[in-house]
């Protein structure tokens, strides 16, 4: 077990994590909190879970802010939304380094400094920008079909578009580079699941700022998380990749 | 070709290799799971301004 390595790796995920939060705080954040208040606002049959959506469809809009408090008052971990976040987003770091540091090993290839900023620019294609080509990133209350059909499409994208990486980027072949395209085009012409009813009581304007600032906020997390991931890797787990 | 990348290779055998990023790649993909893909209600709700901001299809 390279041990050194897979420190180095978690080492730069919390990092990119901690620098997300903030990043995460500039726009993004205040664009669901803006949201929030027309999710709540409006008696759109928006489902956190079945009893909530009950709650929402039999409420008369006087009592929203009833059930809004409810939400508030949910299931989380108790460390404020603020405390949740850059918890999640330090777990998330990891999570996402740990998947980079994996696929770079059993390639054979060495992160460093000087090429980290592609395979961040990767893991943005791969993980979000990919996704988000057909499936926009969404805003609390906006509509959306079944949750289950969306994740599948989700996952598939994923692991289809970061095979047609490999192949598009990584190997020499012409074939595989004709396959990587196909692979990473496939999704997009199998479509995205599509909500039935598009009306929504958040307005266009706050859910278009809302696509961009999170692949712009994103896309910044992984610049950080691959050029931390080079250097970490140089600096902690040299000695064991060159032994 | 081989000039410009034996720099970024890694020169151990892949069988050394593999237990190191067979584990990392099981341990990223529960974690990634854990926060933008269960159905677990904390998870969702901890983890909720992070999925939404991640693109992780919510709710």
């Amino acid at each position: 077990m390279l041990v050194k390595y897979l420190l180095a790796t978690i080492v730069a995920g919390l990092l990119a994590g901690i620098l997300l939060t903030p990043a995460m705080y500039v726009r993004v954040v205040p664009l669901i909190l803006h949201a929030e208040e027309y999710e709540n606002a409006g008696g759109h049959e928006h489902s956190h879970d079945t009893a909530a959506a009950t709650t929402a469809e039999s409420a008369p809009a006087a009592v929203a802010p009833h059930a809004h408090e409810e939400e508030e008052a949910g299931p989380e971990l108790p460390f404020g939304r603020l405390g949740n976040t850059l918890l999640i987003n330090l777990v998330a770091g990891a999570g996402f380094a740990l998947v980079t540091g994996a696929a770079a090993l059993i390639l054979g290839r060495k992160i460093t400094l000087q090429n980290g900023i592609y395979w961040g620019l990767a893991g943005f294609f791969i993980f979000n920008f990919a996704p988000a080509f057909s499936l926009a990133p969404e805003l609390p209350a906006m509509p959306a079909p079944d949750l289950a059909a969306r994740q599948a499409w989700w996952l598939v994208t994923v692991f289809l578009t970061a095979g047609g990486v490999y192949l598009l980027v990584l190997r020499e072949e012409v074939w595989a580079k004709v396959l990587g395209v196909a692979l990473i085009v496939a999704p997009h012409v199998y479509g995205a699941p599509e909500a039935e009813d598009l009306s929504s009581p958040v307005p266009p304007t706050l859910a278009s700022e809302f696509a961009v600032s999170t692949l712009a906020t994103n896309l910044f997390f992984w610049v950080v998380l691959g050029t931390a991931l080079g250097w970490a890797i140089q600096h902690y787990a040299a000695s064991e990749l060159d032994a | 070709m081989a000039a410009a990348r034996t720099s970024t290779t890694i020169s151990l055998p892949l069988a050394t290799r593999l237990t190191t990023a067979v584990f990392s790649l099981m341990l990223g993909v529960f974690i990634i799971y854990g926060v933008g893909l269960s159905h677990s209600e904390t998870l969702h709700d901890t983890a909720h301004d992070t999925r939404h901001s991640y693109g992780f299809p919510c709710h």
